[in-house]
């Protein structure tokens, strides 16, 4: 090659070096606010528990070691992965015909229909779940709606249990798995499912070998989101659950705030998170397989 | 034998009637081009024979079963869709089996059949490939092939070249038209493209703003088309209006500004006309011309060099202007004097 050729390609590349510097601003923003608390709250979660200071001197393991030895804490672990995961079937069977119908609509009704789905998002989250409140105690909506269908004589418990609290989050989070599957839906070429058809498969047959495996990612990234936001959620809990419906978010905000035990507090976090991150480390090995054929 | 049969189809979306009194008689063996501009009511038409839209009036038959109800699946029809849609997460296999799963073909069978179209298609040694693997040309054969492995009654095309490059088109063209031979199935062929319709097709359907204009052999529709807008679609036309004054040798003697035009035409035309005469069916000479039934004067406007002969406009001595092709070593620039000439049967009445 003639070193005309190699210096023009030298240049080119010159020209698009990356400007690493746009993300500064980010980082900062990422390594002041995420990165630096994270860490103070690892360090926090070793460090003794104090009386008179936020913590001690010492280092410990005491309060994971405490954490995991306690059944009570793996019984509140439990109905939060539980409730997450009712959560996350729930509005993902809700919203996907929502989506559905939304991405292959032409009706001018459409975006009526898109704002009610977004219309959670709409009312602040301490209002929205005040209406909950409501709706679920034992004079409420829900409870005279059930008895004058004839479906129950006596109120049945809602509130403060762990059924108001998955009620409370399917609806908040509802958008949440609508969005990216609208999205997804939208970007599948409608002729597709049409080819389906044509090659003599049924529509429900041609939704299950062509349609759902093509909207695998927007159930992944709908999911995901949803599982993640319902496990950590606070304040639908926090309102809703009372101290049958506790969670883990409800439970280590109770350490920190109510009994000032921030080590122990920490060290919660900590395990919520860890578990968390390995659920969704689960998760997303299952999904990739799922996936692994699409583009 | 008809192994396709539209009734009287008519169709809406809401107020606006996008199928006007659809009537098409469609042979086993044959194919049939749908040809027209866009919004015409071609695709419509596809769709409604492929069950994707529902017709408002009118039936369709295959054979003699009404199938003007029958869901998309039931119809035993091959389609090829614009945009291919193959299976993107499927291989070509895959995407050829699918098809043949659905109708329970046993395993074997199914193997067979998929080797022998991919043959037929050219695509021998692709079966692990998935779509996005493959060039647009070798998508448009896979979805050939898919559409083809299910032996459908009728093969449904829907202007499968319109995405691929001009060189590629031409050649796919006789690619599908072999093919169909070939296999000998009954085909419709959806495309905007007139010369397209024109070598591929047994007839073409000619259609306008939901109605058929014209049905006919392509030669048919191209030397002796029913209306103005079959004639200016398909191919080049020179125009002159005039009024239908007589016969003479079993022609119309035609009334224009032009003189008198001797021009054949369909029976019983009488009133208002348009003759039409095709470009390359006129002969010009710089002298008193080369004798013909229709001999016009004229002067040349512009020449236009196109690499196998040079464009002529033409302004006749009655102001029509006309266009004609002439070698490239032609001897008339723009300025010169011509006589143009045509015969009666070269020239074509429209009713205007």
């Amino acid at each position: 090659m003639s070193g005309g050729a190699s210096s023009a390609i030298a240049a080119r590349g010159g020209a698009q070096r990356p400007m690493w510097w746009l993300i500064l601003p980010a980082l900062v923003l990422l390594v002041c606010f995420l990165v630096l608390p994270y860490v103070s709250i690892v360090v926090m979660s070793f460090r003794e528990a104090s009386t008179r200071a936020v913590y001690g001197d010492g280092f410990t393991l005491e309060h994971y070691t405490s954490v995991i030895a306690d059944p009570f804490i793996w019984g509140i672990v439990w109905r939060t992965l539980r409730t997450g995961l009712i959560v996350t079937v729930v509005t993902l069977l809700l919203g996907y015909p929502v989506a559905y119908h939304l991405a292959r609509t032409r009706s001018r009704w459409a975006s009526v229909l898109y704002i009610f789905v977004i219309s959670p998002l709409l009312v602040g989250l301490v209002v929205r779940t005040f209406a909950w409140l409501i709706i679920l105690s034992n004079g409420g909506v829900a409870n005279n709606a059930l008895k004058w269908a004839g479906l129950i004589d006596r109120p049945i418990q809602l509130l403060n249990t762990p059924v108001g609290v998955t009620i409370g989050l399917i609806h908040v989070f509802l958008p949440f798995v609508i969005l990216p599957l609208l999205g997804n839906l939208q970007a599948i070429n409608p002729e597709v499912a049409m080819a389906g058809r044509s090659l003599g498969a049924s529509r429900m047959k041609t939704f299950f070998r062509v349609t759902l495996p093509l909207s695998m990612p927007g159930i992944q990234a709908g999911s995901i989101l949803v599982f993640v936001l319902s496990i950590s959620a606070y304040v639908t809990p926090a309102m809703l659950g009372g101290s049958q419906g506790r969670t883990m978010a409800v439970l280590v905000v109770q350490y920190l705030v109510d009994s000032f035990r921030w080590p122990a507090g920490a060290a919660l976090a900590i395990f919520m998170a860890a578990i968390t991150l390995s659920v969704i480390a689960v998760y997303l090995r299952l999904t990739a397989r799922a996936m692994r054929r699409l583009p | 034998m008809t192994t396709l049969r539209l009734d009287g189809i008519n169709k809406f979306y809401g107020a606006v009637q996008v199928l006007r009194n659809i009537d098409l008689d469609i042979a086993q063996g044959e194919f049939v081009s749908l040809l027209g501009p866009s919004g015409c009511g071609k695709t419509t038409t596809l769709r409604c024979i492929a069950g994707f839209e529902t017709v408002d009036q009118g039936r369709i038959f295959f054979g003699s079963r009404d199938m003007t109800r029958a869901m998309p699946e039931h119809r035993d029809l091959g389609m090829v869709f614009q945009s291919y849609a193959l299976f993107p997460h499927m291989t070509v296999t895959e995407n050829l089996s699918f098809g043949l799963e659905v109708r329970k073909i046993p395993a074997a069978d199914r193997a067979r059949r998929i080797a022998a179209v991919l043959e037929m298609v050219r695509l021998t040694g692709y079966e692990k490939r998935f779509p996005r693997e493959l060039s647009g040309g070798q998508q448009q054969r896979v979805a050939l092939a898919r559409a083809l492995v299910i032996e459908p009654s009728v093969l449904l095309l829907d202007e499968p070249l319109a995405n691929l490059d001009a060189s590629l088109r031409d050649d796919m063209r006789f690619f599908i038209r072999d093919l169909q031979q070939r296999v000998g199935i009954t085909t419709i062929y959806v495309t905007h493209d007139q010369s397209e319709a024109m070598v591929m097709s047994d007839r073409i359907v000619v259609m306008n703003r939901g109605v058929i204009e014209q049905c006919g052999r392509p030669r048919e529709i191209y030397e002796r088309p029913a209306s103005q807008m079959v004639a200016g679609f398909i191919g080049q036309s020179n125009t002159v209006p005039g009024h239908v004054a007589g016969r003479e040798n079993g022609a119309y003697l035609v009334k224009t500004a032009e003189g008198p035009i001797r021009s054949l035409g369909p029976d019983g035309l009488s009133g208002e006309v348009q003759v039409m005469i095709r470009p390359e069916n006129i002969t010009t000479d710089a002298g008193a011309g080369i004798p013909a039934a229709n001999m016009l004067a004229g002067r040349v406007v512009k020449s236009v060099y196109q690499g196998n002969g040079c464009i002529l406009g033409i302004e006749s001595a009655g102001g029509t202007a006309f266009t004609t092709h002439v070698s490239a070593d032609s001897p008339l620039g723009a300025g010169a004097a011509v006589t143009i000439g045509f015969d009666a049967r070269q020239a074509w009445a429209i009713p205007a």
